[in-house]
């Protein structure tokens, strides 16, 4: 009985000491995030590197597109900016557990993930893009023209665009490879008549080769996601603030120019990240 | 029995033609094996772009600078030895607890040990991470620790804990390693003061020496003798396993890592080039230690 009593009171100590801690987190979470980053004099933005939207140059240092886009918001706000970054798996996780104030990471609005954080208007648009040979698939009219057992569709083995492949296209036949340089490899050789992948990878292949490939859709993508700030929960103003940024500099243009940059021509940007 | 009486073993210092024979199989099979990789992968190696991140030329300065991938080891040596040092009190402490009468304490360093030890190392860190980082640390102020002020902006504090803006997710790092690493460094300390017989114990309460006194003058510096050589081993074990704190995002070798892949789309340069940091690491330590333990096995004697 000794021992059952030992444990017994180890367990309300667990108990006591948990509730402790639970209610001395609580005032902290009363002061809003935006109040919290001025009096820091520090904005925290969780991201992960996903090329062109965050990267690190040959210094080692961090740049792109969003990069550019949280240092805006940083400025705007008068104070100073960290970037935190972060393993993409645990980014959510991360976030509600405050260790910083927002992701700016490219991240899509999905409906499950919303259940989780709170989303932003959107400050970006990604979506798949199609990369085309130029003399077999030069002559379509419509991408419908592409829904047709005699064309050829090569992607990458288990990702996103093979699925949007199959769903968009049903009857053109799909080719699988392991890799994104593979399955363009086989547009420029002739083997497939198009290739799929997220953008702007197909837009950065086809400059290397402008005259055997071209972008489909008349360089539009074929799906439209929708990237936006994610916020803890329970915190309106901050979601108020950074969807009203957004808005403020999708009206004036500067994030469609920012965008433009890093997503239209790599030629403007690749040197800073490789040796030529 | 000390394995120093052991008579010295004999070693073959000869090849015989059964040797070479191997030796050319297995370079056989290593050539084949990089021919079939170029064969299938269509790869372009370009291994400048990787090793620019190890050491850059700084233009500005004129000089050549560590760059990501260096920082990042030095992240992952500093993990190491700081989690080694708090993995080790912790493992004294909870080590002694285990050889106890007090059945309270054995139970607390018990259930310590098998929760550690029977769950897999990544279930843990996340966890236990998001424990620390959400509950510990701020009711602590870690995260409110000013990285300007003189206390941590000076160079003493930056060799040997890293950037001060980077010190709480460097030390959430360093605590889960701990918490891990103390678990086995526990049954370390266990078995080294089980090793001494327990009519050291009884001799010396005898001649009226407080358990304290036993314990500290001697029971642990014989004990430390047969602990060093597996705690060094526990050492570059973690070195290893601090990896998985990528996964929590500590900003170490493998997380830079994973960023450099990403960003040069050079995936095979990079980690041949981390594995070859992480071997030549491990294996210094492990020279090292050898040599200390030869000599000091030598002024023993």
């Amino acid at each position: 009985m000794k021992f059952l009593n030992s444990i017994k009171g180890l367990l309300v100590a667990a108990v006591v000491g948990a509730t402790t801690l639970a209610v001395s987190s609580i005032p902290a979470s009363a002061q809003g995030v935006i109040e919290e980053i001025q009096k820091r004099g520090k904005l925290r933005v969780g991201m992960a590197t996903f090329v062109p939207w965050a990267m690190r140059d040959k210094e080692g240092n961090l740049i792109g597109f969003e990069i550019d886009v949280a240092k805006k918001v940083a400025a705007d706000m008068g104070v100073e900016v960290e970037f935190v970054p972060t393993a993409w798996s645990g980014i959510i996780p991360a976030l509600i557990a405050k260790k910083f104030d927002v992701i700016i990471g490219g991240m899509s609005i999905t409906p499950s993930r919303n259940l989780t954080v709170n989303f932003t208007a959107p400050y970006a648009h990604s979506g798949q893009q199609m990369a085309s040979n130029i003399k077999l698939a030069g002559g379509f009219s419509s991408m419908d023209d592409y829904n047709d057992s005699s064309v050829t569709i090569s992607c990458r083995r288990g990702a996103t665009p093979c699925n949007f492949a199959q769903a968009r296209f049903p009857k053109a036949t799909l080719r699988r490879f392991d890799d994104d340089a593979q399955a363009f490899q086989e547009v420029v050789n002739g083997n497939a008549h198009a290739t799929i992948s997220s953008a702007p990878k197909p837009r950065f292949w086809s400059d290397g080769y402008p005259d055997k490939v071209f972008v489909a859709n008349n360089g539009e993508n074929l799906s439209r996601g929708n990237e936006a700030f994610a916020l803890r929960k329970g915190d309106a103003d901050a979601v108020n603030y950074f969807s009203n940024w957004i808005l403020y500099n999708t009206a004036n243009g500067w994030l469609e120019e920012t965008n433009d940059y890093w997503f239209k021509d790599q030629s403007a940007w690749k040197d800073l990240v490789a040796e030529q | 029995m000390n394995r120093n009486d052991l008579p010295p073993p004999i070693e073959r210092r000869k090849l015989t033609k059964v040797d070479f024979t191997l030796f050319a199989g297995v370079i056989f099979l290593v050539v084949y094996a990089v021919y079939q990789v170029n064969d299938v992968l269509v790869y372009k190696w370009n291994w400048g772009r990787v090793t620019n991140f190890v050491i850059r030329f700084d233009k500005d300065s004129g000089t050549y600078v560590a760059n990501l991938l260096l920082h990042g080891l030095a992240t992952t040596l500093r993990l190491a030895v700081w989690g080694t040092v708090l993995a080790t009190i912790i493992g004294l402490v909870m080590g002694y607890w285990r050889t106890c009468e007090n059945l309270t304490l054995r139970i607390i360093s018990r259930c310590y040990v098998e929760l550690i030890r029977n769950i897999p190392p990544v279930v843990f860190i996340f966890i236990f991470f998001f424990f620390i980082s959400s509950q510990i640390f701020p009711a602590l102020g870690f995260d409110n620790i000013d990285p300007d002020s003189s206390f941590v902006d000076n160079t003493i504090f930056r060799i040997m804990f890293g950037d001060p803006v980077l010190l709480s997710n460097f030390l959430a790092g360093m605590v889960c390693l701990a918490m891990f690493e103390g678990a086995y460094i526990t049954e370390i300390v266990r078995a080294g003061i089980q090793s001494i017989p327990k009519s050291q114990w009884e001799a010396s309460r005898a001649i009226g020496l407080s358990p304290f006194n036993v314990l500290r003058d001697i029971i642990l510096p014989q004990a430390l003798q047969k602990i060093l050589p597996p705690l060094a081993g526990q050492f570059i074990t973690l070195i290893k396993d601090s990896a998985i704190v990528s996964l929590i995002s500590i900003q170490e070798l493998t997380f830079l890592a994973t960023e450099v892949a990403a960003s040069t789309t050079k995936v095979f340069e990079t980690w041949i080039l981390v594995g070859a940091m992480y071997f030549v690491l491990c294996y210094g330590f492990a020279l090292l230690f050898a040599w200390l333990e030869r000599r000091a096995a030598k002024n023993r004697r």
